[in-house]
């Protein structure tokens, strides 16, 4: 026996179902932010403190990022398997990141072409990643660390290469991390 | 004059579901049972109904060896349930 509804009733049905969807999680809770805050800025630091030591491979600090990108795509994988709901913003935040991801192969993959200036750009491409999420989680304090992740990129650019490490590792700490842990904090599990 | 409600939405648990697939982009169908707090019997039914009218779509397959009933809400759906809000509105103001 199906019941009557009245008008308010429906209207009173339709927000409460809404925003039990909305509160149903699909992200990790800021795992991936967390982990790939960490992993490049221990490398911006770690290749910054090594080149300044005299250590002649510095760069090497970089093969950290083979073991973070196979945890990654697995916590990843597990999440859209064990995922019983699909978000169209958990999609088009995993769209822009994916966007992000190949702008930075890219500009990895041209480092010598640019004169090895990629650290701003790789700020640039952060930061839209950063702002993009914040705008469509409606987190102003996320879409601050776009903001700064872009003037630390103005800033790059004034500076020698080896110097713009030390600043990406500051950036990617204030403007990657900080909002990182402050969705971690408030259980924005759909991130 | 009022337009009349769409019968098939104006049901408390069509209603819950349209409401809830309207909100994402797919979901399962034990989601829809916990949230509407249906059986499953009940919530088959309706699906059902649902998808008659082309108002979702139902997509069967498997996750891992347990299978999996998907559903999506389909733009005819979408436009029902939106006519359904506009109309709700009259009765209300």
């Amino acid at each position: 026996m199906e019941k009557e509804l009245s008008s308010k009733e429906s209207l009173t049905l339709i927000t409460e179902m809404i925003s039990r969807a909305k509160r149903e999680t699909a992200g990790d809770g800021g795992f991936q932010m967390l982990l790939w805050g960490w992993v490049i800025a221990v490398c911006n630091f770690g290749h910054f403190t090594l080149d300044k030591v005299g250590y002649e491979h510095p760069y090497y600090i970089w093969f950290l990022v083979a073991p973070a990108a196979v945890i990654s795509f697995w916590k990843g994988f597990q999440i859209a398997k064990t995922a019983r709901v699909k978000s169209h913003i958990s999609e088009v935040i995993n769209q822009v990141w994916i966007t992000v991801f190949v702008g930075i192969i890219i500009t990895l993959a041209f480092m010598p072409v640019i004169g090895y200036n990629q650290n701003p750009i790789i700020l640039i491409l952060a930061g839209i990643g950063i702002f993009t999420t914040g705008a469509l989680i409606r987190v102003n304090f996320v879409r601050a660390g776009g903001v700064l992740l872009m003037i630390a990129a103005v800033i790059g650019f004034m500076l020698p290469v080896p110097a713009q490490y030390l600043l990406s590792g500051i950036a990617m700490v204030l403007g990657y991390l900080l909002p990182g842990y402050y969705l971690k904090e408030n259980c924005r599990g759909r991130v | 004059m009022f337009k009349p409600l769409d019968p098939l939405l104006h049901s408390q648990l069509r209603l819950a579901v349209m409401s809830l697939l309207i909100s994402v982009e797919s979901a399962e169908f034990t989601f829809l049972r916990e949230k509407t707090e249906s059986t499953a019997g009940n919530l088959s039914v309706q699906l059902d109904k649902l998808e008659k009218a082309g108002y979702i779509e139902i997509e069967k397959s498997f996750k891992g060896k347990r299978p999996l009933t998907t559903c999506k809400v389909t733009s005819t759906g979408l436009k029902a349930f939106e006519e359904y809000v506009d109309n709700l509105k009259q009765y209300i103001e």
